[in-house]
């Protein structure tokens, strides 16, 4: 349309000004004038007066030209008033590599970019549309091509946090929005496990009509390509009971049943198993279907969703890589009898990781026994109790109390290197070093008293890995101290109280980031051994 | 020496140009390698100075031989094609002191040098040819 183009052409850039007594860089304020800028058009002579240096004293074009024009200012501050003075000189260069012509116009200036119009948007795009910018635009189509297949049919690669896609739209995942009604239109994001509880209004006379209550909704869209299965069936009763139905392959639809509405879904826990190149290669869903009764009028729905690499064992990460603060530490086990280490075995459980003793309101030792607390990445942790010790205890028992105290019932002995390292790689496991310190300075030979365990200090080297711009935490060394002190015999009767103690310290080791400079190329010449024959 | 026909200056120009010219050939090439280098030059201007650079040295040795066999053999068919082909070498030197992409001062001494000693080789080569026809 003709107002378009007309609009094009008045849209064009401003005209490159060449001019060198026209061209002012630091004239930056309009119809003002520029303090100490002795080319600023907008200055008079009083204003000139006023300045003590020139910030611009001399304007060229490109200095490597044989011979050009060069606009000088400079203030003479032996008149009374300093003046400016201009002067429109021509500039030689002597070198003999001057340029004393040139037949490309680009050569020496900054070409103006083109405007975009619609004639010419496309091939705008294409050159500098992507991340780097292509001198031929041509060589880049064959990419772009093979680069489009057609994504319905091939397996798609996901990132973190983009939405799970479905034949027809995205997975949903309800939860409650605002209010704690369900809302469907949730989508799960790849590898970001969420637990949603919602509710749902559902009465007995229209169980059958609402599709979010039944099994069908849930596993009737496939993920691109791959269906999602069946994993389980639970069926709760109406007083809460849960039994795991044997045959999984039944699809249940509610139905009306002794004016009981049954097979309602309760519950459904996702679990997808991808691939480390991104790839979704399959889905399972499992389901905890209920009843309601007459007066009942809403149901609580809750929805699960996991994320399994495949081939490993599912393990609540502390980080990816690098620990993040305030997630446990992982710990585990290395199977006896292997010769070489297969995996670390670890609980998944919190409590049977890395653990430390935790304090009580009691502060009594013996009745405290087995209240741990996880060791949390980046959170130094100090924490004890006081243990009364009467003139009949003996020694090696009251050790192993104050050891199973102190170090807990499965003490681990290797912490992973980082928030998500495999059972299956061994090198990426710390193993614990353990040390015996004494608290007397004064090591007394003919001391055949007992020592007594009574203070552990788990000391976590971690250093940053990675690059500069997000560094990771990576845990480098783990050393528990366990420091003893002597039982003197008390005499019979009396009490002591001692203090235990465990402590936790996060310690930094990173090296500060050192500039790294490139070698200087070497000229490697080297003489064969004979070349001053026949003088050596 | 009547009877020697062939031009003892000619000759020692054809020589010296000879010598020149591969100094030429190097210093052009190098200074087309260093301006690639530190200015923008792109490929669709770099290949036609290369190549004509290029064709300007075989037309070279062509024309030194030509004409130094039709001097020292007395035909002037030889010398007239050599006076021909230095016509093509003059555009190309033109092209060189002119058209080139970058001009350097370098260039300018280089190619005005060229053109000069062209120019007195021709009017030597016409002087030789009237002298074998007559």
């Amino acid at each position: 349309p003709p107002e378009t183009r007309a609009a094009a052409q008045t849209r064009s850039g401003p005209a490159p000004v060449t001019d060198v007594a026209k061209l002012c860089v630091c004239d930056l304020l309009v119809a003002q004038c520029d303090v100490n800028c002795c080319c600023d058009p907008d200055c008079s002579a009083a204003d000139f007066s006023l300045f003590t240096t020139c910030s611009v004293p001399i304007v060229t074009g490109d200095n490597r030209l044989c011979s050009q024009k060069a606009a000088v200012y400079s203030l003479d501050v032996e008149a009374n008033p300093p003046e400016r003075i201009f002067k429109l000189t021509d500039q030689v260069n002597p070198s003999v590599f001057c340029i004393h012509a040139t037949n490309y116009k680009q050569a020496l200036s900054f070409s103006s970019p083109q405007m975009p119009t619609s004639e010419n948007f496309d091939q705008l795009l294409e050159e500098f549309g992507s991340a780097t910018f292509s001198a031929e635009p041509d060589s880049w189509n064959m990419n772009t091509d093979a680069q489009n297949p057609s994504d319905a049919n091939e397996t798609r690669r996901y990132e973190y946090g983009v939405p799970i896609q479905t034949a027809d739209a995205f997975l949903r995942l309800p939860s409650p929005v605002i209010s704690s009604w369900c809302s469907d239109a949730n989508p799960a994001g790849f590898l970001v496990n969420q637990a949603t509880k919602c509710t749902r209004s559902v009465s007995v006379g229209n169980c059958g009509n609402i599709q979010a209550v039944s099994m069908l909704f849930y596993i009737d869209s496939s993920i691109l390509a791959v269906n999602i299965t069946v994993q389980s069936v639970v069926v709760q009763s109406l007083n809460g009971m849960r039994t795991l139905l044997n045959g999984s392959d039944v699809l249940r639809l509610p139905m009306i049943l002794d004016e009981l509405c049954i097979n309602i879904v309760l519950g459904v826990s996702y679990h997808i198993t991808y691939t480390d190149t991104g790839e979704i290669i399959e889905a399972a869903a499992s389901f905890v279907l209920g009843a309601i009764n007459k007066e009942a009028l809403s149901i609580q729905q809750s929805f699960e969703i996991s994320f399994t690499q495949v081939n490993t064992k599912p393990a609540p990460r502390s980080g990816n890589p690098g620990y993040v603060v305030g997630l446990p530490v992982r710990a585990g086990f290395r199977p006896q009898g292997y010769p070489f280490p297969v995996e670390i075995l670890f609980n998944t459980n919190k409590y049977g990781q890395l653990t430390i003793l935790q304090s009580t309101s009691s502060q009594d030792c013996l009745t405290a026994q087995g209240a741990r607390t996880p060791v949390l990445f980046g959170y130094n942790m100090v924490s004890g109790c006081k243990l009364r010790i009467t003139a009949a205890m003996k020694c090696q028992p009251l050790t192993q109390t104050l050891l199973d105290l102190l170090k807990g019932q499965t003490f681990p002995e290797y912490v992973a290197s980082f928030g998500n390292s495999q059972a299956q790689d061994v090198l990426d496991w710390v193993p614990i070093t353990h040390l015996q310190a004494s608290e007397q300075r004064i090591y007394n030979t003919f001391q055949s008293s007992c020592q007594i365990p009574v203070s552990l200090e788990i000391e976590v080297k971690w250093t940053k890995y990675g690059s500069l711009v997000n560094p990771q935490a990576r845990i480098v060394d783990v050393t528990a101290t366990i420091t003893t002190t002597t039982l003197k015999q008390l005499p019979s009767g009396r009490e002591r109280t001692i203090p235990v103690t465990s402590s936790v310290v996060f310690t930094d080791i990173s090296s500060p980031a050192e500039p790294g400079y490139k070698a200087w190329p070497t000229i490697n010449v080297k003489l064969p051994f004979d070349f001053f024959f026949p003088f050596v | 020496n009547s009877y020697q026909l062939s031009s003892l200056p000619l000759q020692i120009l054809f020589y010296v140009n000879g010598i020149y010219y591969i100094f030429y050939f190097l210093a052009t090439l190098a200074m087309i390698v260093y301006k690639s280098d530190v200015f923008s030059y792109p490929d669709d201007f770099l290949a036609p100075d290369l190549a004509l650079l290029f064709i300007m040295a075989v037309l070279e040795v062509l024309r030194l031989h030509l004409g130094s066999k039709g001097n020292l053999t007395e035909e002037e068919a030889p010398l007239g094609l050599s006076l021909v082909i230095t016509v093509g070498s003059v555009i190309l030197a033109v092209y060189f002191l002119v058209w080139q992409t970058y001009v350097l001062k370098a260039d300018v001494i280089l190619n005005a040098l060229l053109l000069f000693t062209y120019g007195l080789e021709s009017v030597l080569k016409v002087v030789a040819i009237a002298a074998f026809v007559s």
